[in-house]
């Protein structure tokens, strides 16, 4: 039985095809304007990829903010409910996700089926998100693969007092300006989500062991600052970014 | 359901009724925020209730005032009385509830021009023999206020009738609530909500009325069928005021149904009946002391909480919501409390913030569906 699931994010769309309980494959790509459309392509560009016809896809379930402008999908279910079921099919044992995506970062506890048992999501804000870490790199002009990394180098990380971007924003150029290092200044960004996001996970209670997944997983700086803030180590799998994906791949495979 | 209709007419646009009326009958509009509002008087002086529910518009000129850690109502509310939306208020009475609202009744007594302000200072810890005395003190002190406001005499008669008309109306409430949570097929949540706002800033004698028929209509088209919970979850909110119909079609969508409340805005309004022997200003402080409580009010340590999953389970709820106004910090104080009380009796919540708009449609259906997802 083969199904599919794809995840369209505010930045990106992930697609993930399972094979009777086995990953065939993945993909990631910009959303762009038009989700309709960034759905059919990562569809279609994973299924030539890999070597899969569309009418061998038994079930389709689509998620992420933009589930219902995919067509095509047999059923939409939220990220939230998705990242569940990916991580418990990534590894069993996990009790607790912190998914940080493009435009929002959600916490998730789970139970050992996967199910999720409660969740927060931040509000109208972006501090503590993706998006955060953008603005920051390009303000520093540091590519955003390698911002994480610099982080492993600060000596002292610097405080970002504002919990708004825009204000952070401002900060960080007043200690640019004050000859700051570049690795401290970034080190101090990425506490300063870590701390957003950990307030956040404290509300629903971690639950060891815990995964990260979404996009910013990717980022090896906010990983560590997180896993300083919660005092516990955070597992990141390498399909971390299609997660979601993942999960709604399995559960279309139910829908069966 | 003709009733039903003018009801939603006029909670749609609660202004424009109030202002037709004002100038039909010349009854003062007596302007309020809260359900600890002795409303019993107002009607007993021959003037109207009217509940406040905040502005649908961009707050700009309260803003000057007030600052931005303040919740919606009270930016809103006083936005409205800045720019003239409720040029049809006689007055304002401001019962003792949070820090804001007390803040606000100074500003609004300085900037918004009504003829009278009343504070009403009650008792926040219910459960002493001293707040007793004292709440009766408040609400004889209340009747004296109104009476050189209005210039008229509240008489022993005029309490006896409101009395009786306010039992009435409560008790109707709670029966089109029953009806609801009974019979979700025969009444729709923002139906529902739609007949408590307007009951809430309704001349109340026309209010009786609408609600007599309204209530007739709804039991002999009650169907009796239950939920069918495998589709449908069954959920209760709680919180403070809600001024939101569209999150019980949100939440219709996600496959969730809204089958009771314990809001400001809802059930609180409605709960508790007052004693029709006796006196009545001393039976009115009674309902006042012993109703249940909102987190701006103490009576023991665990009353909220149990009076919560009582409800929740008599109302076989699968989950409560909890929509709390952003920079509400009396029911922000409450909430891990009170969660903590639903999380030991097996119910799972959520906590939805919300302002004078709803958050993205986006987000808000994510939660909801995640929510009825986490309920099956």
């Amino acid at each position: 039985m083969i199904t599919a699931g794809i995840d369209i994010g505010s930045i990106t769309a992930k697609a993930a095809i399972s094979q009777d309980g086995k990953i065939l494959g993945s993909r990631v790509m910009f959303t762009g304007y038009n989700a309709v459309q960034a759905g059919k392509n990562v569809i279609e560009e994973l299924t030539k990829e890999i070597g899969i016809p569309m009418e061998k896809i038994e079930a389709v379930v689509a998620t992420g903010y933009g589930r219902n402008s995919v067509a095509f999908a047999t059923r939409a279910i939220t990220e939230i409910t998705c990242h569940g079921v990916g991580a418990h099919f990534l590894n069993p044992d996990i009790r607790f996700i912190i998914d940080i995506g493009g435009q929002d970062s959600k916490v998730i506890r789970i139970d050992e089926q996967g199910k999720v048992v409660d969740f927060a999501m931040n509000d109208k804000c972006a501090a503590g998100t993706g998006r955060f870490l953008e603005v920051m790199a390009r303000a520093l002009e540091v590519d955003l693969d390698g911002f994480g990394k610099i982080c492993l180098q600060a000596d002292t990380p610097s405080k970002i007092s504002s919990i708004c971007t825009v204000f952070a924003e401002s900060e960080v150029i007043s200690l640019i300006s004050k000859g700051e290092t570049r690795e401290n200044i970034i080190a101090g960004i990425h506490e300063s989500v870590a701390s957003r996001v950990s307030a956040l996970a404290k509300r629903v209670g971690v639950m060891e062991p815990v995964m990260m997944t979404g996009g910013v997983a990717k980022n090896i700086g906010a990983v560590r600052a997180l896993e300083a803030k919660l005092e516990t180590t955070i597992q990141v799998s390498e399909y971390a970014q299609v997660n979601g994906a993942i999960g709604a791949a399995i559960l279309a495979g139910r829908e069966i | 359901m003709e009733a039903l209709d003018k009801i939603k007419r006029i909670s749609k646009d609660p202004y424009s009724y109030a202002l037709n009326l004002k100038q039909a009958t010349g009854k003062p509009v007596i302007g309020n925020f809260c359900s600890y509002t002795p409303e019993e008087l107002i009607y007993a002086a021959g003037g109207i209730p009217f509940r406040l529910f905040g502005t649908k518009d961009d707050i700009s000129m309260a803003d000057a005032h007030l600052q931005a850690y303040c919740c919606s109502l009270v930016r809103g509310g006083l936005e409205d009385a800045l720019n003239g939306n409720l040029s049809f208020l006689d007055g304002t009475v401001f019962p003792h509830t949070c820090d804001s609202i007390q803040r606000l009744s100074d500003i609004w007594r300085l900037n918004a021009d009504f003829a009278f302000h009343i504070d009403v200072v009650l008792p926040v810890k219910l459960d002493t023999e001293s707040a007793k005395i004292y709440m009766v003190d408040v609400i004889n002190g209340f009747k004296k206020n109104l009476e050189a406001a209005l210039n008229i005499t509240i008489t022993r008669e005029n309490l006896t009738k409101s009395i009786i008309v306010y039992n009435r109306i409560r008790k109707m409430l709670g029966e089109i609530y029953e009806i609801r949570s009974n019979s979700p097929d025969s009444i729709s949540a923002a139906d529902v909500y739609h007949i408590i706002k307007a009951s809430m800033v309704m001349e109340r004698d026309e209010l009786l009325e609408l609600l007599i028929k309204l209530l007739d209509e709804l039991k002999n088209k009650a169907t009796g069928s239950t939920l069918d919970t495998k589709n449908k979850k069954r959920i209760m909110l709680s919180g403070g005021i809600c001024n939101h119909p569209d999150i019980y079609t949100a939440l219709e969508e996600s496959g969730a149904e809204v089958i009771w409340d314990d809001l400001c805005t809802g059930s609180r309004y409605f709960e508790g009946e007052i004693n029709e022997t006796g006196g009545p200003i001393e039976a009115i402080a009674d309902r006042y002391l012993t109703r249940i409580v909102c987190p701006a009010k103490h009576m023991g340590m665990t009353v909220r909480g149990e009076s919560l999953v009582h409800q929740a389970k008599k109302h076989d709820a699968a989950g409560v919501i909890f929509l709390l106004l952003k920079f509400c910090d009396p029911h922000a104080f409450d909430y891990p409390y009170l969660k903590q009380f639903l999380d030991d009796a097996g119910i799972p919540s959520i906590l939805l913030e919300v302002e004078e708009q709803l958050p993205s449609d986006g987000q808000l259906k994510t939660r909801f569906e995640t929510f009825v997802d986490m309920l099956d």
